[in-house]
């Protein structure tokens, strides 16, 4: 880490608080057009309930069309948090510091998204209570448990539990610092949420003991929720869906679009909020780097699955591979998958400079999520549009305006909801940053000053 | 030789002086102790192993299955001794500063490219004809025995490439330090090596390069060798994950084989001051998650094809998990995840040198169970043919000249092993002396650091 600039503890204060203490114009300007947008989805949400989800463009054999692509995708990017924070801070890398809240804080809203997905998909969202409770309780007709779609919101839940309590743990000290710093509601609303937190050193032993061991445990759990959310399809005898590598594929996918989500919202909270002096082109750099290894992963499970699909030789497996890859839309699709998700950023990041070129990385994660989302997309719809002979009738999927609007409405809901928790609570957290500080060392060796850190 | 006061887990060589290091180590090579009882009981067994080979070859090729634990132990070898280098070029992309002592030891490993490459050679014709099993060679000319060939000398070449360039400035070293017939030597290895900026420029990033390259080709082999020699060998065995495994299993045995190394230099090989606790520790925080991994990485595998109950590959999980190789399996399941999962995930077994070691041995053992229940079960099938494996074959016991090669090749290897560390000093004098130019110790409040220099 070349570029440290020295701060004092009073000025880390002014710059990371200062948005939660104090409301800008540049918030409503934000905050109001994504308002709009979540409202505008919400409404389209109640019109598909209301009028059923054949306002939709899922018809047979295409049932799962646009909200589960998006449900994947966002469980996806809720992989961010924990790959930044819990790994990186079990392997004690420096430059986690500034980006672990920001990362944190997007598992929690993108995983909180990804989860209305299924309930709305389902038309009927009130019917889900059917996954915790029986059918019929006077038959004791209880749903299969031995259905991965019923894993499925048992990890979803346990994760965004986990993930939450990892936030909260983790903003306590913060808390504290705010507390301390403001007056009237807010100081009541911070003193209530800091639990009494003084800073003595039981308590620090104790959050740092927690968050350790919350990083370890949440680990399995992160694994688990996207290889359960790959058994929705792997579990299934659709051709190109019944994959063994199915699982680790969607975990290191996720990675791969998760932490390019996180650079997508560190530049964007780099200039919002005016944090050059915290998220330097180092950071940028180190996470580049991070990308390259992760995007290499992706691409060799996804060789495998392709490459297994042709080892097989079996019809119904080629055909579906015949459909993404000559037919329209889906050739197009494909395309643009690969080119956006593989052949454009990872060849870009190799390259020092442009991973510590803000610009580019934004581009650069940008172009990872659109080819991501699509890899979802053609994941899903192609598997179930393959002319089987039992198909007894057999429709094309052309998404509905309804479908759009719930898509985008999204990524609004997620970008409001992180925006909100800035609002409130400092995004880039205040005693990891002074932690930082404090153990920073520089080393003079011959004519150079080097940057060094005390290691225990 | 300046001594200052380290508690026994700092990451640190600070005990000792770059003049002390490069005389100590120089003079491993330049006056090597004598070891006639090591050397003779290694040639034994490698005049063993050389007669193994020699009475399965006169065997002839017809009886394949009679190859199967050859073909095993070339899958172990791959993932050990060639697994093992991943140690140096994985830490030096990441920078790991306590990689310094420990990348020449495994860097060694590359000499049994020496052993493993005939090895391969001599397995070829054991393969049976490409037509009528599912095979990845399409109607290639000279599939696939002339590209696997290229792709075995290609990853032995690359590993000897990144031992001689890594070697260079301390052959420059010994070269100085030496007068007579070990100065023409050591004058010749080190190639007019001079210590410019221009040579170090080109020596750090050529073996950033050559690190690449070596991972690429390692993986690549561990793509081919599986599918050819194992997978495709067993009609209906489908598994897109398995060359992902093959290279998990290489990345744990890596971390395991690495420890045995370290351990056996240390209590045997006098680099107690280089080869501390840290070391072990972060070792074995690897072959921990590794564990983990290869569970993960059997389950998603299993449970797909379980869950499926699609005849053809239940009747692969017969064969490989719960009918005749259950024996293997079990072991492997045992000692590759129970063991190290249950004992490294206590603080007292992970952070000592003697926990580590011990479940390294148990994860070198499980996989190479693992290796026999897999290739030996896929050289016992006898039909090719069809989409299933119509009828599941006995387990194919070891005799004699099985026992005869592992024992022998293992023992032949040690032997190149042992002769190369006489020449190549068997820690890299120059990293570590540019570790020493890194590091300071330093005092925080009441306790005793090392800050550690990180220039980019």
């Amino acid at each position: 880490m070349q570029e440290r600039h020295v701060l004092t503890e009073r000025e880390i204060n002014r710059d990371l608080l200062g948005f939660s203490l104090t409301t800008p114009r540049n918030f409503w300007l934000a905050a109001i057009p994504l308002g709009l947008m979540v409202a505008l989805m919400f409404s389209a949400v109640g019109y598909m309930i209301y009028w059923g989800i054949g306002v939709t463009g899922l018809n047979r054999p295409v049932m799962w069309g646009f909200m589960i692509t998006n449900f994947v995708f966002w469980v996806g990017i809720s992989h961010a948090g924990v790959m930044i924070s819990a790994i990186l801070r079990l392997s004690h890398a420096e430059w986690r510091r500034p980006i672990t809240r920001a990362a944190e804080v997007l598992t929690v809203f993108a995983l909180a998204t990804a989860a209305l997905f299924p309930l709305i998909h389902t038309g009927r969202p009130w019917r889900a209570i059917y996954w915790v409770f029986p059918y019929d309780f006077s038959r004791g007709i209880w749903p299969a448990v031995r259905s991965p779609l019923i894993w499925d919101p048992s990890a979803i839940f346990t994760y965004l539990t986990g993930s939450s309590l990892f936030v909260f743990v983790a903003l306590i000290p913060d808390l504290a610092v705010a507390r301390d710093n403001s007056v009237g509601w807010r100081r009541t609303f911070y003193g209530l949420l800091s639990l009494g937190y003084r800073g003595t050193t039981r308590q620090w032993r104790l959050q740092l003991l927690a968050g350790i061991l919350l990083s370890a445990l949440i680990l399995p759990v992160f694994v688990s929720v996207h290889s359960i959310v790959s058994w929705d399809f792997g579990m299934s005898l659709v051709p190109a869906w019944h994959v063994t590598i199915f699982a680790p594929y969607f975990v290191i996918g996720a990675v791969h679009s998760g932490v390019s989500a996180v650079v997508a919202l560190m530049v964007l909270l780099r200039w919002a909020f005016h944090l050059q002096a915290y998220l330097t082109p180092d950071h940028f750099d180190a996470i580049g780097r991070l990308l390259i290894a992760v995007g290499n992963t992706w691409f060799y499970f996804f060789w495998l699955d392709f490459f297994f699909a042709l080892l097989a030789r079996e019809p119904d497996e080629v055909a579906v591979w015949e459909l993404r890859l000559f037919h329209w839309p889906y050739n197009v699709l494909f395309a643009i998958f690969l080119i956006t998700a593989y052949f454009i950023p990872v060849p870009l990041w190799l390259f020092r400079r442009v991973r510590r070129s803000i610009p580019l990385m934004l581009l650069t994660s940008i172009s990872v999520n659109i080819g991501m989302w699509l890899e979802r997309f053609l994941i899903i719809i192609p598997g179930l549009q393959w002319k089987q002979p039992l198909t007894f009738n057999w429709f094309g999927y052309r998404p509905s305006i309804v479908e759009i609007i719930l898509v985008t409405g999204s990524f609004a809901l997620v970008a409001f909801g992180v925006l909100m928790f800035s609002k409130f609570f400092p995004i880039i957290p205040l005693f990891d940053i002074k932690e930082g500080q404090k153990l920073r060392h520089d080393l003079r060796i011959g004519h150079r000053q080097v940057p060094g850190v005390i290691r225990e | 030789m300046s001594e200052i006061h380290v508690p026994h887990r700092h990451p640190t060589l600070l005990r000792l002086t770059s003049a002390a290091v490069r005389r100590e180590l120089l003079d491993r090579v330049l006056a090597p102790a004598a070891t006639p009882l090591l050397l003779g009981v290694f040639a034994a067994l490698a005049i063993i192993g050389v007669i193994g080979l020699a009475l399965r070859v006169a065997g002839g090729y017809e009886n394949r299955v009679a190859w199967g634990y050859t073909a095993a132990l070339l899958a172990w070898l791959f993932m050990t001794v060639h697994g093992a280098p991943l140690a140096a070029a994985g830490l030096r992309f990441v920078k790991a500063d306590w990689r310094r002592p420990i990348v020449r030891i495994v860097e060694l490993c590359t000499v049994g490219g020496l052993v493993t490459f005939p090895l391969f050679l001599l397995l070829l014709p054991t393969l049976p004809p490409r037509q009528g099993r599912a095979n990845i060679w399409f109607d290639w000319p000279g599939a696939p025995g002339a590209y696997e060939a290229v792709a075995v000398l290609f990853l032995a070449l690359t590993g000897l490439a990144m031992l001689a360039l890594s070697a260079r400035p301390d052959f420059a070293a010994a070269r100085d330090a030496a007068t007579g017939a070990a100065r023409r030597r050591y004058a010749f290895l080190a190639g007019g090596w001079r210590g410019t900026p221009r040579e170090w420029d080109v020596l750090r990033r050529g073996l950033v390069l050559l690190g690449a390259l070596y991972i690429f080709a390692l993986a690549f082999v561990q793509f081919l060798y599986p599918i050819d020699f194992g997978l495709s060998l067993i009609p209906g065995w489908i598994s897109a994950i398995f060359p992902a495994f093959a290279m998990l299993t290489t990345l744990q045995c890596a971390a395991a084989s690495t420890l045995i190394a370290l351990y056996l230099w240390r209590r045997f090989g006098g680099l107690s001051d280089y080869l501390r606790l840290d070391h072990f520790w972060g070792l074995a925080k690897i072959l921990l998650a590794t564990s983990l991994l290869w569970f993960y990485f059997w389950w998603a595998d299993f449970l797909t094809l379980w869950y499926g109950r699609k005849p053809p590959e239940l009747a692969v999980l017969q064969l490989l998990v719960v009918g005749p190789y259950f024996v293997p399996f079990a072991l492997a399941f045992l000692l590759s995840f129970v063991v190290p999962f249950g004992s490294l995930i206590w603080n007292r077994v992970r952070i000592s040198i003697a926990g580590p070691v011990v479940v390294a041995l148990s994860v070198l053992l499980g996989n190479f169970f693992n290796t026999v229940r897999i290739y030996v079960a896929a050289y016992s099938v006898a039909g090719m043919g069809g989409h299933a494996l119509e009828q599941v074959p006995p387990a194919h016991p070891p005799d004699v000249i099985d026992a005869m090669i592992v024992v022998g090749v293992i023992g032949l290897i040690a032997l190149l092993y042992t002769i190369a560390s006489r020449v190549i000093p068997p820690v890299s004098i120059w990293e570590v002396n540019e570790g020493l130019m890194l590091r300071r110790p330093a005092h925080y409040l009441k306790g005793e650091y090392i800050v550690v220099g990180k220039p980019t």
